[in-house]
């Protein structure tokens, strides 16, 4: 396995030298879009370290993203914070809820799992709208003129500069891919992966399943809200929207098709649906029938997904 | 050891019963293992011999009743702290990590033994884990077939990997449940060698059915039936019980 470091370093480390080098040479409109993409990437990139290496799947989500999101536009707008303090509030936010929901979640598995993440997710959809008051989600809200620029040194960091947008996208996908990498090898990976191959075996050597459910939704929760809370950022906007079941469908949906259980596969699932629904979206205005034709294909065709087909293929040694 | 770690029994089961429903499937099992021994688990199909040794590893828990591990209570331990406290039981039907690789499956066992503090959960020695996997692969002949996948190795094999995955815990008590079942008879007789050689440093609880290797392992046999234990002796004793050959015979 060893002999494998390097080039499976080597890739990753080349991928996001590419999306660093890909700011220069594209046109305003795909900086922005594929700014956009890389935090969904980071997003569903969390969301696989629950489906793909634990064997859990969750429809719950967009309350972590939405937990980040708010826990960050929220403070930003009625406290006048600077906007490093707003994400850790929202990154905090999403910790504790993700703990609160996996402790009770957790109890559960395989379909119950799925229709009481979900629930508790509907529950928080619903209380964006129902405090609209406080939270104005029905409208939703910008955040221009809230975001003040960060200084770091002598160099002055404008958050409305989409050059700084994308590289804090950057930054967000690359550490979250970090985060999983070194996540998935490491000796808690290897209990992930067992857990979701078979969980009495797993508790039978001597393993708490709970215990790591628990860590890795708590993990999966954190990156979720960080996303959700640079996704704020970076477009200027807090709405409820985030926290409907759309986007607890995304990033199980980016996963199938990038790969579940790869570390790739959320950034080519999430960069391909995004530019499959941008160009059918040119064409029809019933681009999701397009997508939905394009799921089901892929679905039945490359079961697990555009990465795990090329690691089954071509390259065992993927993580 | 001193004299009262040798009084008190490695396993007690006190009273243990387990009612599923209506049906009674273990009653009131008095039940002792002595270190060291290899012991015989024996009975009819439908006896309770998965039932009571699945209460002893924590996969089912007790109706009513105490298990007692060393002397400590257990009863209520979670299954997952009783394999850490040495208790490990290989599954009836094969129950490997199918879609893993031989060493991987291994690995999760020898890993779950070596990682003692918080921090070896986020890095561990891999180079060590390797060996240690090597090692005990060696031990039951499948060295040569890491790279495969598990769930592609032949049944008797499988078996084996079980048995390997057990053995990279070290336990105190190792539960075979019907072992052999499906195995070659060159298979069984490697199988014996290799159990006796174990036994040297763990007590082996061996739920069998195969007599040839109850009786060329055991020096004391436990039968069961219709959920009651219904006699306890040495090869010869459980032979000459009426009430064993009842069960087995017919009156």
């Amino acid at each position: 396995m060893n002999d494998h470091r390097r080039p499976v370093l080597a890739i990753h480390a080349a991928l996001i030298a590419v999306l660093a080098g890909l700011q220069v040479v594209i046109p305003p409109f795909h900086h922005t879009l594929v700014a956009r993409i890389m935090v969904l990437a980071a997003y569903a990139t969390g969301y696989n370290l629950l489906l793909g290496y634990t064997g859990l799947m969750s429809l719950g989500h967009a309350m972590f993203f939405a937990a980040g999101m708010y826990g960050t536009g929220l403070p930003l707008l009625y406290l006048g914070l600077g906007a490093p303090q707003a994400v850790l509030i929202g990154v905090a936010a999403s910790i504790v809820l993700s703990t609160a929901v996996g402790m009770l979640t957790l109890r559960t598995s395989g379909v119950s799992f799925l229709i009481v993440t979900l629930m508790f997710a509907q529950v928080f959809y619903l209380s964006t709208l129902y405090f609209n008051r406080f939270t104005l989600g029905d409208q939703g809200f910008v955040l221009s003129g809230h975001l003040h620029p960060i200084t770091i040194g002598p160099i002055r960091f404008a958050l409305t500069d989409p050059a700084v947008r994308y590289n804090l996208a950057l930054a967000t996908f690359g550490g979250c891919l970090g985060l999983s990498l070194w996540l998935v090898r490491s000796p808690i990976g290897r209990v992930l992966v067992a857990i979701r191959e078979n969980e009495d075996r797993t508790r039978l050597l001597g393993y708490n399943p709970f215990a790591y459910k628990l860590l890795v939704l708590v993990i999966s929760g954190a990156v979720s809200g960080l996303c959700g809370s640079v996704y704020a950022v970076i477009t200027s906007y807090v709405g409820a929207s985030f926290a409907a079941i759309l986007y607890s469908i995304y990033p199980l949906l980016w996963t199938l098709l990038g790969g579940p259980g790869t570390t790739l596969g959320p950034l080519v699932g999430a960069a391909a649906m995004t530019y499959t629904v941008e160009v059918a979206s040119r064409f029809t205005s019933s681009y999701l029938i397009v997508v939905g034709g394009a799921l089901v294909i892929l679905v039945m065709r490359f079961p697990s997904g555009i990465v795990g087909g090329i690691r089954r293929r071509w390259a065992p040694w993927l993580p | 050891m001193g004299a009262v770690a040798a009084l008190i029994a490695l396993l007690q089961t006190r009273a243990l019963a387990k009612t599923f429903g209506g049906v009674e499937a273990v009653r009131s099992a008095d039940f002792r293992v002595e270190r060291g021994e290899i012991r015989a688990l024996i009975g009819p199909n439908g006896a309770g011999k998965t039932t009571l040794v699945s209460m002893i590893c924590g996969r089912i828990v007790p109706t009513s009743g105490r298990i007692l591990f060393k002397g400590r209570d257990i009863t209520r331990t979670q299954a997952f702290h009783r394999a850490a406290f040495g208790i490990v039981y290989t599954f009836q039907i094969s129950s490997v990590f199918r879609n893993l690789t031989v060493h991987e499956n291994v690995a999760i066992a020898v890993q779950r033994r070596v990682m003692r503090r918080a921090w070896d959960r986020i890095a561990l020695d891999q180079q060590a884990l390797a060996s240690e996997v090597q090692h005990a692969l060696a031990q039951t002949g499948l060295a040569g077939l890491g790279g495969r996948l598990a769930g592609s190795l032949p049944h008797g094999h499988q078996k084996l990997l079980e048995v390997s995955m057990a053995l990279a815990l070290q336990p105190e008590l190792l539960i075979l449940d019907e072992p052999t079942q499906g195995l070659t008879r060159e298979e069984i007789a490697a199988f014996s060698r290799f159990m006796r050689a174990i036994a040297e440093g763990t007590t082996i609880l061996l739920i069998e059915h195969d007599m040839q290797v109850v009786l060329d392992l055991s020096r004391r046999i436990t039968v069961m039936d219709q959920g009651r234990i219904i006699a306890e002796g040495t090869p010869a004793e459980i032979e000459a019980n009426r009430e064993v050959q009842r069960v087995y015979l017919g009156p």
